[in-house]
């Protein structure tokens, strides 16, 4: 009997060592991702024992800190900000209520301390680091004017500095009190407005005239057209038995390429649109980036693909039955975010070369240590460089003598495009202006939309630019220490 | 060195791990340095000087390993205990002082094990009549009956005593069919089998585990009851063939269950997707995992892991008793947990090598069974706890609270010992000349 004793043994251990082996797969292989998981109350109840790292702009402000508090004797912290309702939804808030958004979210795992060397070593340590701080590309100078220039209405606006990609401001109105998250979040969630929107990366918006920019970049690129192309505009154009008008049923007549950009001439881009055909206009759109998800340091979810859309559902953007005469004058299911409309700017701007638009330059521990640097990186060429500069000066004329002259600013080069996207309700249109300043040397590129106005992207978008375009180039660096 | 002081050099330790694991624990609790509970630490360390002393005037050649075994294992379940609730570490330290009460006496009352096989079919009566008992006159308590209400609103799991009254009976059983089991006498579907009449009450305890499920509603102690029997069958033939025979017929069966009562249905779901109803079936599962991974490689230390809210409630369900392993995982982290598995491990070496030391059929096995009983029943909890197995309802021995658990299990020791000690005796008076009584 004493063999099976033995064997009955051996049984039993190997039972335990597969105990063992199952036990640590959730102690130390799986366990880093239950930690992460919404609902793990540890997480939560953790969250409040971190110092987190504060959130500082490029400016030097402090947008987001901890403060600690001591509850039955322990050492607690909440999240404070500073400057209130300022950048609110690219901020975004961390409760252990609520959960994270925006960069609090993004960059939870710097801010929180458990960065670094892999996860396992870590909790073999079991050391926890202070959190650190993130530097933000982001400009309160610009951002503030950009916020007070929406107050009141409802809209975005997007500054991008298109030689780097660093996003200088990303204001969307109406905003919300950070610091209200805790006590008042239901209330905040229940606005008709949606103040937790981020409508600048995840506001998803007709581009109406804006796109005539991808459209002449992608007429010039098939070698069919130059600038200096001539057209007859006789004020109508059919496609299908479908009448194409000119805004305010105008006829220009005789025009070239360039006219028809600066007065964003609708039958003229409806014939490029008809010519190309759907093939050649949405790989031309795929350059650009429509149809996949934008690349930026920001929680996926808030972040919309611009792209074309039926019935809430991304369709691909070189899709045979669609009307590409339409889609080559904004219409016809295009749906953008304001984001992707001043990367659009941007990469004329910057020679035809798309930067990646990224808002966290740097990631600083406590000691001072760089644990992360983001260096500016490219994301496609979307035109050469003698389109993009044709294409830059057909913007120019736009700003100068066309629709957009009310973004104008004295002593300045400034290249942009309007767009009115109609709703069919004449209180409703969506305003549009993107651009870039100066036009020679781009230090800034925007995109600025506002909804539901009685007024066009000239009216309405194309000042709102020209003020936030005038701060961005006059601000100058800051020394000295972040500060509340 | 004599065994007795080999037993209590090991003792001491252990006794000392269980003492610093309270004052940790009461430390984390009141965040500055404290001594903790130490009338309880010395009360618990008191009954095991008790049971030392007593093994060394009645059984002084048994292993001197078991107890320090015991002393270490109940000391990190009372500081577990007491770091979820101090009032638990109190009433648990009653249960362990009457744990060596009765280990004390099985120690001076049962000098030889060998009498127990003369009154096995007396024996295994009465655990029949104990688990009917429960059935009919059982408490219900979440969903499962186990426990009969006994005066002052206690309740007693005869169900735990039964367990040791029925290795006793299959010691008995299966010493005296050993050799007709062992050697078939009919082929049937391709097997060598011997004759039915041997295997029936087999059979019957299949049965009886299944209706154990059914009626009790406790899928742990069938699957405790019906591994125990496999394994004491193993014993005595030798024979893998009954092992994978009675495997099969419990996965039939367990499958059949899993079908018709939608209770151990929902709970075999909840073991395979805990995640898909985290807020619901899968809750107690979720939360154990998140501790788990909370606990990490190392843990945060005795009693400073957040297993209980501010308000003083377990973030899991039956933390105290099925998942107290969750809570060492969690305060003390893989490292800790790894510590507490290879205690079991060691119990089982020794309680094995207590069974290869008897000296008859009968001790043997009864030794055997008895061991495999603790180690089934560690490993069928602690299997439920990390999802190797489906969570069934069985306390985790000598850690869990509760007295009936508690009391069986320093009942069960006390067995094992005496064991130890009439095989060495015999061996000492064999060498000596003197006839084995």
């Amino acid at each position: 009997m004493n063999k099976s004793i033995r064997t009955l043994y051996i049984a039993l251990a190997s039972a335990f060592a597969l105990l063992v082996v199952m036990l640590g797969y959730w102690q130390v292989v799986a366990a880093g991702g239950l930690d992460e998981r919404a609902d793990n109350p540890y997480k939560m109840e953790k969250q409040r024992l971190v110092d987190r790292g504060r959130i500082i702009s490029a400016d030097k402000i402090v947008l987001a800190e901890s403060v600690a508090y001591r509850e039955k004797g322990k050492k607690y912290y909440r999240r404070y900000y500073p400057q209130g309702t300022l950048a609110s939804q690219v901020v975004g808030y961390a409760t252990p209520q609520q959960g994270a958004t925006g960069l609090e979210q993004q960059y939870n795992r710097y801010l929180a301390g458990s960065y670094g060397t892999g996860a396992i070593l870590d909790r073999l340590r079991e050391e926890t680091k202070d959190g650190a701080d993130i530097r933000l590309t982001l400009d309160t100078r610009v951002q503030k004017t950009a916020e007070a220039l929406l107050s009141g209405r409802k809209g975005a606006v997007v500054a991008i500095e298109p030689k780097t990609g660093k996003v200088l401001a990303v204001a969307s109105s109406p905003t919300f009190d950070l610091n209200q998250v805790t006590s008042d979040f239901a209330s905040i969630r229940k606005e008709p407005d949606a103040p937790l929107l981020n409508r600048g990366t995840a506001g998803l918006y007709p581009p109406g005239s804006t796109f005539k920019v991808v459209t002449a970049v992608a007429a010039l690129a098939s070698g069919k057209w130059s600038a200096s192309s001539t057209f007859d505009d006789k004020g109508v154009y059919v496609v299908d038995g479908k009448p194409i008008y000119n805004s305010g049923k105008a006829k220009y007549g005789l025009h070239n390429l360039t006219d028809a950009l600066t007065f964003s001439i609708n039958t003229t881009f409806a014939q490029i649109g008809d010519t190309l055909g759907g093939r050649k206009l949405g790989g031309e759109m795929n350059l650009f980036g429509f149809g996949r998800p934008t690349e930026i340091d920001l929680p996926s979810g808030e972040v919309a693909t611009s792209g074309r859309y039926r019935d809430g559902k991304l369709l691909p953007n070189d899709q045979r039955d669609e009307d590409a005469s339409r889609i080559a004058i904004g219409q016809e299911n295009l749906q953008v975010t304001p984001l992707q409309m001043a990367m659009v700017a941007g990469a004329i701007g910057n020679g035809g070369r798309m930067m990646r638009p990224y808002l966290v330059r740097r990631v600083i521990t406590p000691d001072g240590v760089v644990v992360k640097q983001q260096r500016p990186e490219e994301v496609d060429s979307v035109a050469s460089a003698y389109i993009a500069s044709e294409v830059g000066r057909m913007m120019q004329s736009v700003v100068s003598e066309g629709t957009g002259t009310e973004a104008g600013l004295s002593g300045l080069s400034i290249a942009g495009k309007t767009g009115t996207a109609e709703t069919g309700d004449p209180e409703r249109n969506q305003a549009w202006f993107i651009g870039y300043a100066p036009a020679d040397d781009p230090k800034v590129a925007v995109a600025v939309v506002i909804e539901d106005t009685s007024g066009t992207g000239g009216t309405e978008a194309a000042p709102v630019a020209g003020e936030v375009m005038r701060t961005a180039l006059s601000i100058g660096p800051v020394p000295g220490e972040p500060t509340s | 060195m004599s065994l007795r002081s080999r037993e209590l050099g090991f003792l001491i330790p252990a006794l000392l791990l269980g003492m610093l694991g309270l004052a940790a624990g009461a430390s984390a609790r009141a965040d500055e340095l404290q001594a903790g509970p130490w009338q309880t630490a010395l009360g618990v360390a008191l009954v095991f000087i008790v049971m030392h002393a007593v093994l060394r005037l009645r059984a002084p050649l048994s292993d001197p390993y078991l107890v320090p075994i015991l002393a270490a294992l109940t000391g990190i379940g009372l500081a577990m205990l007491y770091r979820i609730d101090p009032g638990l570490a109190g009433d648990q330290a009653i249960w362990v002082t009457l744990g060596g009460i009765v280990f004390c006496a099985v120690i001076v009352f049962l000098p030889d094990q060998r009498v127990l096989e003369r009154y096995r079919y007396i024996i295994g009566l009465t655990a029949v009549l104990l688990l009917v008992a429960t059935m009919v006159f059982g408490t219900e308590v979440n969903g499962s009956r186990l426990w009969i209400e006994v005066g002052g609103g206690q309740r007693i799991q005869l169900g735990e005593l039964a367990k040791v009254l029925m290795v006793i009976f299959l010691a008995g059983y299966l010493r005296e069919k050993r050799e007709v089991l062992a050697i078939p006498t009919q082929r049937r579907l391709g097997m060598n089998l011997p004759a039915f009449r041997h295997l029936a009450p087999i059979l019957v305890f299949w049965g009886a585990a299944l209706v154990v499920v059914v009626v009790l509603n406790d899928f742990g102690t069938a699957l405790l009851f019906f591994g125990v029997v496999l394994a004491m069958l193993y014993l005595a033939t030798g024979r893998p063939l009954y092992v994978g025979l009675g495997v099969g017929l419990f996965a039939v069966g367990a499958m059949a269950i899993w079908a018709a009562v939608p209770r151990i249905g929902a709970r075999v779901d909840s073991w395979l997707h805990p995640f898909s109803d985290a807020q619901g079936t899968g809750y107690q599962m979720v939360q154990s995992l998140y501790a788990l991974a909370d606990g990490g490689v190392v843990g945060p230390g005795f009693g400073r892991a957040l297993l209980v809210t501010e308000g003083g409630n377990p973030r899991i369900p039956a933390l105290e008793t099925d998942f107290i392993f969750s809570a060492v995982s969690n305060d003390l982290g893989y490292v800790g947990a790894i510590g507490v598995m290879l205690l079991y491990v060691l119990l089982m070496a020794r309680g094995f090598a207590i069974a290869t030391a008897a000296r008859d059929g009968f001790s043997k096995l009864l030794a055997g069974g008895l061991t495999a009983v603790v180690g089934l029943q560690a490993f069928i909890i602690i299997g439920g706890v990390v999802r190797l197995v489906p969570l069934t309802g069985v306390t985790l021995p000598f850690m869990s609270y509760g007295g009936s658990s508690v009391v069986v299990n320093f009942g069960i020791a006390a067995i094992l010992l005496v064991i130890s000690n009439r095989s060495r005796q015999g061996l000492v008076e064999a060498v000596r000349g003197v006839p084995a009584t």
